[in-house]
């Protein structure tokens, strides 16, 4: 089988980042799969041992916009746990408001993009819109559209006050019914289903092996949410269900993500009604010992794991972390493997990849 | 009724993007004036273009790492002259938190000249906007094109003057007055945005804007809260003015008036902060350096 | 809780065929994490086929180099699984001039990316990689990039900051006046 090699870049795979493959193909159909990665790589894991704690805080918010505030609360965990430090009550409730207002507009994002490429593009727009209420959300509560500037060691820096609880009780109020819609056109728009049904289908089994996390493991019926397995935060006290389906297609992986939005907006909802008084922050600045621990977090893409290593002074000694995005590129050569070369950006799309958070 | 043609007869300048290894915010909000309505690009009379070779702007993002410095440098080039380049967010403009890493090439100014600078991290849309507004003015300046830009749809849209959106978190303004001298928004600032210098009779405060992530730690850590954040968001500005666009303060030193040495003088913020309110006694001590104060109060004990 | 602590220790023992002990740490969300040094780096082939025959996951390698460890004249690596929830992490020491270990690719799959990149980031040859090609970092850059780049050299270390800062410096002060 005499197999050609092309190149396809962020433009042919559309993409917002750069990210190129090498792929093998014979005719129309995908044979095999490179990823070459490394264009987004900062020398991240390197710039957080020469800075501080506190300014790794907000390094660690710009590793990638989608998932920003994912880092800095995984991270802060870490020092937090290090330190023997037990972050109040209403700091537990703001840290995971703040996540799931990060899931929705994340995952609403990767659904409008899976629109475009169907070449849905009223679709695509309306999807963009209604993420615009999260992202109005973001920036009267946070300051920012995008990087929420919501964490600090020992717990959160911003607070709810009842105005803007009951502001984002609205908010919330307001994106149900487009989700709703959204949820029941991509369940069941004839167009879609054509295009996503049984495409990029990832088997139970390669999931496992492939270790995916996430939508993408929980798509492939892998009942996998650290929020449930691992506990952090306000989780324990919160009722959610992990979303699970087992197809494994590119339209399943759509499916888990519009549902974890709908269940984002009830943890928020439960997150206001439970909002318990106190302070934000533990009110010193922390000494943090020497010593070695891991801090998990779901972040919109699956789990996050982040090893810290500190000798007792104000940096890291090593500070490492893996990205969802990390286990999941690998999991493409399952899913294109004997699939149109048109397909390739749909499903590549479908795993919601992120090359910020993957090069670092 | 008057009829009005349907059509702009104005061709729209062309733009054309390049993520020089963002970490994706500025490329996600840059997506949002292609796709949301109240922030179109389309108003400005601009569109954007899959093209290097058929655009008129070049708006760049991210710090211009190793690894994509070559190719971006070649898609600059195909983009035909004369064009307009444009620093979206503070990566490109001066490195940002990614600055001083071994893997990251720029500034971008350093390969290729920029003429308008958006500094945020990420920019508001707005912001953006306003930035590509100029550059589009920029443009028709230089191919000849003369026409003036069509006025906003909505109003306030992309101008200088706007209300800002609630609760934005803007540039920096720092009071100098209420600064005493610790050094820990330093300390915590991970853009490297602020400097103090110690200058003769005093210590010089410089907060660069264009290196600024607007993360607001500064002012958070801050004890006397000498360092706010305001919400103003309207920077970009033309490249001449890069590195002028900084907050600056001075705290002048003074002498005790116990033994005259020189010292940071203790502002009437810390004294809140330590005493909550202030009496005679207090202003008189504050008078002193820490030496003399600790002299007078033992002094002052009556046994 | 306790079979599973005795189960994962006495699995761990069985196939290294030496005594590992393990320190279990839980949290105060009840969110357990097992931590576990290995005797000899050897020993962590067959410690990750324990791991595997628990049917855990490999979740992440960190390899590192403290300047305690490398005064001793050793590196680390830290090899953390998930064994459903709970994080257990392994770690073993190299020595600091030729150190190699084996692949775990051919156990966890996913430990292809986790070993090209802490090769084109430290001085350690993983011996039986599939494709032991650069993953993250350009061709300019030098290979074990954080071992040369970590004492600082002039080379990355704050050159652009100084440069960009002496311009603000010169221009600061003037024409601001339009600009506040
Ligand atoms: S300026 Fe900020 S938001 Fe924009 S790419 Fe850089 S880090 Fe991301
Ligand atoms: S807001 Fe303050 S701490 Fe944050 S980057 Fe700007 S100057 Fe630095």
């Amino acid at each position: 089988m005499s197999g050609t090699v092309i190149t396809l870049g962020p433009q042919q795979l559309a993409l917002e980042e750069p990210m190129y493959f090498s792929v093998e193909v014979d005719g129309e159909i995908v044979v095999g799969l490179d990823v070459l990665a490394g264009h987004v790589h900062r020398g991240m894991e390197h710039l957080v041992m020469k800075r501080n704690f506190y300014q790794n805080i907000t390094l660690l918010e710009r590793l990638c916009s989608l998932c920003s505030n994912s880092h800095p609360s995984t991270f802060c965990t870490a020092v937090e746990e290090l330190a023997g430090i037990r972050i109040p009550a209403r700091a537990e409730y703001l840290r995971a408001i703040a996540d799931e207002i990060k899931r929705i507009s994340s995952h609403l994002f990767n659904c409008a993009i899976i629109a475009h490429i169907i070449g849905q593009g009223t679709l695509f727009k309306r999807v963009m819109e209604v993420r615009e209420i999260m992202q109005d959300t973001k920036e009267s509560i946070y300051g920012n559209r995008m990087d929420l500037a919501a964490n600090c060691i020992g717990g959160v820096r911003y607070d709810l006050t009842p105005e803007s609880a009951v502001y984002l009780g609205k908010q919330m109020e307001r994106i149900k019914g487009p989700l709703e819609e959204l949820y029941r056109i991509y369940a069941t728009d004839h167009a879609i289903r054509t295009r996503t049904e049984g495409l990029g289908v990832l088997p139970n089994r390669d999931a496992i092996n492939y270790a995916v996390v996430g939508p993408v493991a929980r798509a492939s019926g892998i009942d996998y949410d650290v929020r449930r397995k691992s506990p952090y935060w306000a989780y324990d006290r919160l009722r959610f269900q992990v979303a699970v389906e087992q197809a494994g297609d590119v339209r399943a992986r759509a499916m888990v993500r519009l549902r974890e939005a709908r269940e984002a907006v009830s943890l928020i909802e439960q997150c206001l009604v439970d909002l318990p008084p106190g302070p934000l922050c533990s009110d010193t600045l922390p000494e943090i010992p020497a010593g070695e621990t891991i801090a998990k977090s779901e972040a919109p893409r699956g789990e996050l794991i982040y090893y810290l290593n500190t000798d007792g002074t104000d940096m890291p000694v090593r500070l490492k972390w893996r990205v969802p995005s990390y286990m999941n590129w690998d999991a493409l050569q399952v899913m294109l493997k004997g699939q149109r070369v048109a397909d390739i950006p749909l499903i590549v799309n479908s795993i919601d990849p992120c090359i910020s958070c993957t090069d670092r | 009724m008057e009829t009005r043609p349907v059509i702009n007869p104005i061709p729209p300048v062309r733009l054309y993007r390049i993520n020089a290894g963002s970490c994706n915010g500025c490329d996600v909000e840059l997506a949002a004036t292609a796709a949301v309505a109240s922030f179109d690009v389309e108003r400005l009379g601009c569109c954007y273009s899959e093209s290097p070779a058929e655009a008129d702007i070049v708006l760049i993002t991210g710090p211009l790492t190793l690894r994509v410095k070559d190719k971006v440098l070649r898609l600059h080039g195909e983009v035909p002259k004369p064009k307009v380049t444009v620093a979206v967010g503070v990566c490109p403009i001066s490195g940002g938190v990614f600055r001083d890493s071994y893997a990251v090439a720029g500034p971008a100014d350093d390969y290729l000249p920029v003429d308008v600078n958006v500094p945020g991290c990420p920019p508001h849309p707005r912001a953006i906007l306003a930035g590509i507004a100029k550059a589009a003015a920029l443009w028709r300046e230089l191919s000849g094109c003369g026409q003036t830009l069509p006025e906003p749809a909505v109003p306030g849209s992309y101008d200088e003057d706007a209300a800002a959106p609630l609760g934005l978190r803007g540039k920096m303004r720092f009071n100098a007055a209420a600064c005493v001298g610790c050094r820990m928004c330093e300390h915590v600032c991970a853009g490297g945005a602020i400097r103090i210098d110690e200058l003769g009779p005093g210590l010089r405060f410089t907060l660069w804007h264009n290196s600024c992530v607007f993360c607001g730690l500064c002012s958070h850590y801050c004890p006397t809260k000498a360092l706010t954040v305001t919400d103003q968001w309207q920077l970009s500005h033309f490249q001449e003015d890069k590195f002028s666009l900084t907050e600056q303060g001075f705290i002048p030193f003074v002498a005790c008036t116990g033994c005259g040495h020189i010292m940071l003088p203790a502002t009437p913020e810390l004294l809140r902060v330590s005493y909550r309110k202030t009496n005679p006694e207090i202003e008189r001590l504050k008078t002193l350096c820490p030496e003399c104060r600790q002299k007078q109060s033992l002094g002052g004990i009556r046994r | 809780m306790i079979d599973f602590k005795e189960k994962v220790s006495e699995t761990l023992s069985l196939r290294t065929g030496a005594e590992v002990t393990i320190e279990w740490r839980i949290n105060i969300k009840g969110v357990m994490t097992g931590w576990c040094r290995l005797r000899e780096a050897a020993l962590i082939l067959p410690a990750a086929e324990a791991v595997a025959g628990l049917e855990g996951r490999l979740s992440m390698i960190t390899a590192y180099l403290s300047d305690s460890a490398k005064q001793k004249g050793v590196r680390e690596i830290a090899f953390h699984f998930d064994l459903d929830g709970t994080t257990l992490t392994l770690g073993i020491e190299l020595p600091l001039e030729g150190a190699r270990i084996p692949s775990l690719t051919p156990l966890f799959r996913n430990a292809d990316w986790h070993e090209r990149e802490f090769m084109e980031l430290y001085d350690i040859q993983v011996i039986g990689h599939p494709a032991p090609r650069r993953l993250f970092l350009d061709r300019s850059i030098d290979p074990a990039a954080f071992e040369r780049l970590i004492p600082y050299s002039t080379f990355s270390n704050g050159a652009n900051s100084k440069a960009l800062w002496e311009k603000v410096m010169a221009r600061s002060g003037n024409n601001r006046k339009e600009l506040q």
